[in-house]
């Protein structure tokens, strides 16, 4: 039976760990047993990459050094692969349990616990969450690792990206600047290189693989605001500019909660002034016949024909 | 079932675990490394197998008799057996967590502060591996005094009154609910006990118009709490379905609607079917979406949305 990734990759670590001199490939596979059921060099060299790369998933720092004859060797410093000294009290330490449960992403949700693994191994006490709080960060969009990956590596990025009311995708061409989750989704923000740029993108209308394409070439912002621009889309970002509707009374509570005026009209009817920002004719369509828009004409006009689409079934 | 990086990574950490750790028991270990104890065993199978030097032999020496875990030679190992740095992504995923938990309106200021200080020793201790996790944010949407209301009646096992919203029937209405957890997926809610309906029920909480902590104590009966990694809103397949059309305006609603089935329409628009207990939910979704997509069946559900419309253009002389 072949010997299992996990044996091999740990002996693979601990060899590079425990040597205080670069030791050779030629070395590292004559003495891991799993790298003997290897014949072909060229697969024992795919192999002994793709472990290397494993291995830095994993936080392990390998310095690679070039001997005089020209054979590189491969060693793990023992001072570079430290944790520095980190003293948690009990609060801090359940602050952290805690924070390792929140991510359901899968890769960072093993992070999170190789993390909390690595803090108890270095000596922060056990402590468990224990809160009737649950914060779950979700993140199901496709191309969040990728982007993620990219962010982190400053690499531009092609993808397939339909707009809310598009038929069909287009390509893009990104360097992805910072993800942010608002309301459970995720957003990326970035310099756009065909457009010239700032632009912010909802990951769930990326259809298809995320591809890297070279390098960053514009300069990346101090801070990124994407939630922002995002909420203005929603229509919640703040405005001067106000509708005035009848709203029936004892109806349409999250309008009454928003309005900056509420008059009562007669026994069945209030007026109330609300903040008109982008998506407010959608919103109040919700409300059918409870609502009436008096001002301003433009937003009656929308909300008229809203409603007329409907009325025609 | 973890893969071979992450088992890695955990032996890795039981090294340097087991080394400050003469003779730890099996239980405890377990419970540190968010594992089973047959996991941990299954580990400790693989560590003799590994050996510290390329010139071979140095075989880590730890065996377990079921109860206790003995290493028998770590002086062989005192380099592989030191803590071990923080990755990019396991600074990410923790710090990334920690601070928007922190910045979670309503939360205890006890609690907010532990987390801000684990937070910043973390970075700390993470050097460059905590970079790039400034690139990531995460917001929690939340009402803070409701929380902190909710946040209490747990802490002391009360009851709580409350006037919630429902958009569904667009009206409020007055409950008495036992509260059991509160969780945030990108809103924050509430889940507990509610005394009008007889049910668990989730409330969110911004929409809950107003809310006071009860003298009576808060007796939910034991249920087990449901498993939320499958969404918020799980439907049954015995619920209702209901087939909206949409346009390319409308095609959102597959993003935040959970659907049995989306297809392609040759227009860039989706024929959407869904399931729901209360399909009657549905009709603000066709009032709003105007010419972007309709309610194909039930008929009933159509035909009031129609007759909506209808009521509605009447105040306008049309």
């Amino acid at each position: 039976m072949a010997i299992a990734k996990a044996e091999r990759l740990m002996n693979l670590a601990l060899c590079l760990m425990n040597t205080r001199r670069p030791v050779s490939k030629r070395e590292l596979r004559a003495s891991i047993e799993a790298y003997h059921e290897v014949t072909s060099d060229e697969s024992f060299n795919r192999m002994f990459e793709r472990d290397k790369d494993d291995l830095r998933e994993l936080g392990l720092v390998i310095d690679t050094v070039e001997s005089i004859d020209g054979e590189f060797g491969y060693l793990a410093r023992r001072d570079r692969n430290r944790l520095p000294d980190i003293a948690l009290d009990p609060e801090e330490a359940a602050a952290l349990a805690l924070a390792a449960k929140v991510w359901q992403q899968a890769r960072l949700a093993e992070a999170a616990s190789g993390a909390l693994q690595k803090l108890r191994a270095a000596g922060v006490p056990y402590e468990d969450a224990n809160s009737a709080l649950e914060p779950r960060i979700p993140a199901p969009e496709p191309a969040f690792e990728a982007l993620m990956l990219a962010t982190r590596e400053r690499r531009a990025v092609a993808f397939d990206y339909r707009k809310a009311n598009a038929a069909h995708p287009e390509p893009r061409l990104l360097e992805p600047w910072a993800l942010e989750c608002w309301r459970g989704h995720w957003y990326v923000a970035g310099h756009d290189r065909d457009r010239g740029a700032v632009r912010v993108f909802r990951l769930s209308r990326i259809t298809g693989r995320v591809k890297v394409r070279g390098g960053f070439t514009a300069e990346v912002p101090d801070h990124v605001d994407v939630r922002e621009t995002v909420a203005r889309w929603a229509g919640e970002g703040a405005t001067a500019v106000t509708a005035r509707i009848r709203l029936r009374r004892d109806s349409g509570y999250p309008l009454r909660a928003r309005a900056v005026a509420t008059t009562p009209v007669d026994a069945e009817w209030d007026e109330l002034e609300v903040p008109y920002g982008h998506g407010l004719d959608a919103w109040l369509a919700e409300f059918g016949p409870d609502v009436v828009v008096l001002a301003p004409e433009e937003l009656r006009a929308d909300l008229l024909d809203r409603l007329r689409a409907v009325a025609k079934g | 079932m973890s893969n071979a990086i992450d088992q890695t990574r955990r032996m890795l950490s039981l090294v340097t675990y087991l080394r400050e750790r003469p003779g730890a028991r099996v239980d405890e270990v377990a419970r540190a490394f968010g594992v089973t104890e047959a996991e941990l065993i299954g580990d400790l199978n693989v560590l003799p197998l590994c050996g510290t030097s390329f010139r071979g032999g140095d075989l880590l020496d730890i065996d377990t008799d079921g109860e206790h875990i003995w290493w028998h030679n770590p002086d062989t190992a005192e380099d592989v057996a030191q803590p071990l740095r923080l990755a990019a992504d396991e600074a990410t995923a923790l710090l990334v967590a920690a601070r928007a938990v922190a910045n979670l309106p309503g939360l205890r200021e006890g609690d907010r502060q532990a987390l801000q200080r684990a937070a910043a020793k973390l970075e700390a201790a993470a050097g460059e591996a905590a970079g790039a996790s400034g690139r990531l944010s995460v917001t929690f949407e939340s009402e803070g005094s409701v929380f902190a209301t909710v946040d209490r009646a747990l802490t002391e096992r009360r009851r709580l009154w409350m006037r919630y919203y429902s958009p569904a029937r667009d009206t409020l209405t007055e409950r008495e609910v036992d509260p059991i957890r509160l969780f945030a997926v990108g809103h924050t809610y509430v889940e507990g006990w509610c005394r009008l309906s007889e049910d668990m029920r989730t409330f969110r909480l911004d929409r809950v118009a107003e809310i006071r902590l009860l003298d009576a104590p808060s007796d939910p009966p034991r249920i087990e709490p449901r498993d939320l990694s499958q969404g918020l809103v799980q439907p049954s397949g015995d619920d209702p379905e209901v087939v909206i059309e949409v346009g390319p305006g409308g095609r959102w609603v597959a993003e935040y609607y959970p659907h049995d089935s989306a297809e392609e329409q040759p227009d860039g628009g989706l024929r959407i079917t869904l399931r729901t207990p209360d399909p009657g939910s549905l009709r603000r979704l066709a009032l709003r979406l105007g010419r972007d997509g309709r309610i194909v069946s039930p008929p009933d559900l159509a035909d009031g949305a129609r007759e909506a419309a209808v009521r509605a253009l009447a105040a306008y002389g049309e």
